[in-house]
């Protein structure tokens, strides 16, 4: 599957955009999308999951405009949103259900199909329970199971890991590894790990605009050389903070070890290895 | 007492920045339009016996006053009565329980809050009392005086009390807002039964309303001036043969210091329900109180993960159903699940009472309570997704205007009608078939209106305001409100209906289908 991105825009006002002249496209795969509150991340989501129009510009998928023909894509889709809700009167197995309708799948394997993920998302003891008595966590888990009962080949993840403990995330970014094989995933987080231990390849965005894309490695090459390390008195972190992009920095009692971008580093720094992290903090300041 | 106005304007600004407050505004000016009826209209509103006043600014300001005060009271209730629930629902209440804020500032925070929301409407009404006179009052001089003291002494504490017991209602019936309506219900119709058929003068000192003082003031007037022993015999929307009404000049009443007085006394009294109220308000420690049982499982399962084994290609084949029927079926059992389950002991108390009350009263009484008694179940039938944040599933699922939306219409209509079905059978078994079809249309005009409303101010506030109005004004025989056939027969009339259901169908598919991809 194809699914690309043409000249998207979505303005809410006058000069108030949500996305600008955006394009992409995606094969198989995991992309990542990174960028701050108001980048426009969940905007491009929604247009991609048919629940928002966009100003200017196509999304197609094999072809077919989605934004004319939302139901060609609707067909296929999974898609867990940020901030979602669920019926709490019904328990997992009337909301799955539920959700399964809504996605037309149906037939006899319909209930081994919710059996097989709620194993899958540790709910069997509570799945006879109404849903208003989980816990967040449990909440996302039948929010992760509900995306994929449909077979997807689209999948968008918007912040899936909020509400997972530490080891549910990682388990979780195992879970969609696996699926990446013959599906589009779209990931967004802001939590970069997330991101760099599994994207095939990373979005950047900033204000509506995408600012780079490409493979992780792309994107970090982009600060070889350029990133570096040393240790200051406290008293001179303010100062330093002003000569140098800082894009960290770690208080040790009397110094502060500061990491750093600069093409003329300041005496005593050591060079260091740049991560998906470095080059997303980079990236984002120099786009002010 | 700054932080305490900031609750006030920030909770009045959140509530009148809506659809359905606006909404609310433009109805209530057609409202009031009709509490002086034009020249030729076949109503009358104020009446003292067979006379009515001429249309100077008395007869408008009093006339009008105690309309709004009857008016905005009924509804005014069900307008108000969500300000602790909305705190609950975003969650700003555990935010305000961890502040300084005592109980009774924050729930007289409420009240003010509440008070304002229906003195903008009030003042709305107010400004159309006056155009009324320009409009219908030729001939006579304009004053200001007689529409600002009965606003101020009738319309003002009443509110307030509204207001107040609006909060009170909350903190004691909160989780059972249906329980609230039915007593505000009961307690309404309790006053106005009293208000308007006692003869004791004391009663314009124990009248919330304010509106016996003015009506006992207008028929003292008939009697020293027209030498007639009359009585206010209606208050509200009367059609009658108007050939045998006659006109009087009305020139206001004398305001009695001991009513303006019992007027702050109900202010005081308000406050005091205000007071004792905060003693028993939960500070948002609702959760507990709600569920035990929810406590139990979160500390007992949260603790499991995601094994991250699941292989998409060892799941069952998905198999296409694009039927409508799974639907149908979800949103029967929430809405048979919604609210207590105690609460449909009442509803099969209805459909008892429809099998063995006579005939007119099963259908022209009893039916329209049972169906006002779904209320909460249908304000939010289209709305539930938005609310439960669930419309992120619902609007990005394979046509959810043709399948999802008729589901949940056909849904709400199962219910109406098997709420109905006693009566329905016992005209089907006399043969009767013309009222078992008008019972069937109401049952679908009344969905698809709470559907249309829902949809078309994004809250289940609305309906349930103006469903309560029009279950009012059916139960006091307004013919032109009858949504079900209790007082119209004819085919004509059922055309009528048919009508209006395409319209809100139409106009509720077409605002959905938008919503859906504007998000």
């Amino acid at each position: 599957m194809v699914l690309s991105i043409q000249h998207l825009s979505k303005r809410y006002r006058k000069e108030k955009f949500g996305l600008k002249d955006y394009s992409l496209t995606i094969e198989n795969g995991i992309l990542g999308l990174l960028g701050p509150n108001g980048a426009g991340k969940s905007t491009l989501m929604k247009i991609i999951a048919t629940i928002s129009q966009p100003t200017e510009g196509i999304v197609t998928l094999d072809g077919h405009n989605i934004v004319r023909e939302p139901d060609y894509i609707r067909k296929v889709l999974g898609y867990l949103p940020q901030d979602f809700g669920v019926y709490a009167n019904l328990n997992a197995y009337e909301f799955l259900a539920y959700i399964a309708a809504m996605k037309g799948v149906g037939g006899s394997g319909l209930h081994k199909r919710i059996e097989m993920l709620l194993e899958g998302v540790n709910l069997v003891e509570a799945a006879r329970l109404p849903i208003g008595t989980y816990s967040g966590g449990m909440k996302q888990r039948i929010g992760i199971a509900q995306a994929l009962l449909n077979d997807p080949k689209v999948l968008i993840f918007d912040e899936p890991t909020v509400g997972l403990d530490p080891e549910e995330r990682v388990r979780f970014r195992n879970l969609i590894a696996g699926m990446a094989g013959d599906c589009i995933i779209f990931l967004s987080s802001h939590i970069v790990s997330d991101i760099e231990t599994i994207a095939d390849e990373v979005a950047i965005m900033k204000s509506g605009t995408l600012i780079a894309k490409g493979t992780q490695a792309a994107i970090i090459k982009q600060l070889d050389g350029r990133l570096f390390e040393t240790v200051i008195e406290n008293t001179l972190t303010d100062a330093f903070k002003t000569n140098y992009q800082v894009i960290d920095s770690m208080r040790q009692k009397d110094k502060t070890r500061v990491r750093y971008i600069s093409d003329a580093p300041a005496a005593g720094s050591v060079a260091c290895t740049a991560s998906l992290e470095d080059a997303y903090l980079f990236l984002t300041y120099n786009n002010r | 007492m700054n932080y305490t106005g900031s609750i006030i304007k920030a909770d009045y600004l959140q509530r009148t920045r809506s659809y359905a407050f606006l909404i609310t505004l433009a109805i209530s000016l057609c409202i009031a339009y009709t509490f002086v009826p034009a020249p030729g209209a076949t109503y009358t509103t104020v009446r003292v016996g067979n006379f009515v006043g001429v249309y100077n600014a008395a007869w408008i300001g009093y006339v009008t006053a105690i309309m709004t005060s009857v008016f905005l009271s009924l509804i005014g209730f069900y307008l108000v009565n969500n300000s602790i629930r909305k705190d609950i629902d975003t969650e700003v209440g555990m935010i305000i329980a961890t502040t300084p804020i005592t109980n009774f500032k924050y729930l007289l925070s409420k009240v003010l809050s509440n008070f304002l929301v229906l003195l903008s409407i009030c003042t709305i009404v107010f400004a159309m009392s006056i155009a009324l006179f320009f409009l219908r009052g030729k001939g006579f001089s304009f004053e200001i005086t007689p529409f600002i003291l009965p606003y101020t002494f009738v319309v003002l504490p009443a509110l307030f009390f509204i207001s107040s017991l609006a909060v009170v209602a909350e903190v004691f019936f909160g989780r059972w807002p249906v329980i609230q309506y039915i007593l505000f219900f009961i307690l309404f119709n309790m006053i106005m039964a009293e208000v308007t058929t006692s003869n004791d003068a004391g009663m314009t000192l124990f009248d919330p309303f304010g509106v016996k003082a003015v009506t006992t003031g207008m028929e003292e007037f008939v009697r020293s001036h027209l030498h007639k022993h009359l009585q206010v015999t209606s208050m509200g929307f009367n059609f009658v043969a108007k050939q045998d009404i006659k006109t009087f000049v009305f020139e206001g009443i004398q305001w009695q210091p001991a009513f303006i007085a019992s007027r702050f006394a109900w202010i005081c009294f308000s406050l005091l329900l205000i007071f004792i109220s905060s003693k028993f308000f939960h500070r948002f420690d609702v959760k507990e109180r709600i569920s035990i049982k929810k406590k139990k499982l979160t500390t007992t399962i949260s603790s499991g993960l995601i094994t991250g084994d699941i292989q998409l290609a060892a799941l069952p084949a998905i198999t296409p159903a694009y039927g409508i029927m799974p639907f149908i079926k979800t949103e029967l059992l929430m809405l048979f699940r919604k609210g207590s389950k105690w609460f449909w002991l009442v509803n099969i108390g209805g459909m008892i009472a429809l099998i063995f009350a006579p005939l007119l009263i099963a259908h022209q009484i009893i039916l329209p309570v049972l169906w006002f008694l779904q209320v909460s179940r249908w304000s939010d039938l289209a709305t539930k997704e938005k609310t439960n944040r669930v419309h992120y599933f619902t609007y990005a699922a394979y046509k959810p205007v043709s399948r999802l939306l008729v589901s949940q219409i056909i849904a709400g209509i199962i219910l109406a009608v098997a709420l109905a079905f006693p009566v329905l059978v016992r005209y089907a078994a006399g043969g009767n078939l013309l009222p078992v079809a008008e019972i069937i249309i109401g049952a679908v005009l009344i969905v698809v209106f709470a559907v249309f409303l829902g949809i078309l101010s994004g809250g289940n506030k609305l309906f349930e305001i103006l469903f309560f109005l029009l279950t009012y004004c059916v139960v006091n025989h307004i013919p032109f409100l009858d949504y079900f056939g209790g007082m119209h027969n004819g085919l004509h009339y059922t055309g009528f209906m048919l009508m209006i259901i395409f319209f809100l169908v139409m106009m509720s598919f077409a605002l959905r289908k938008y919503e859906i991809r504007h998000l």
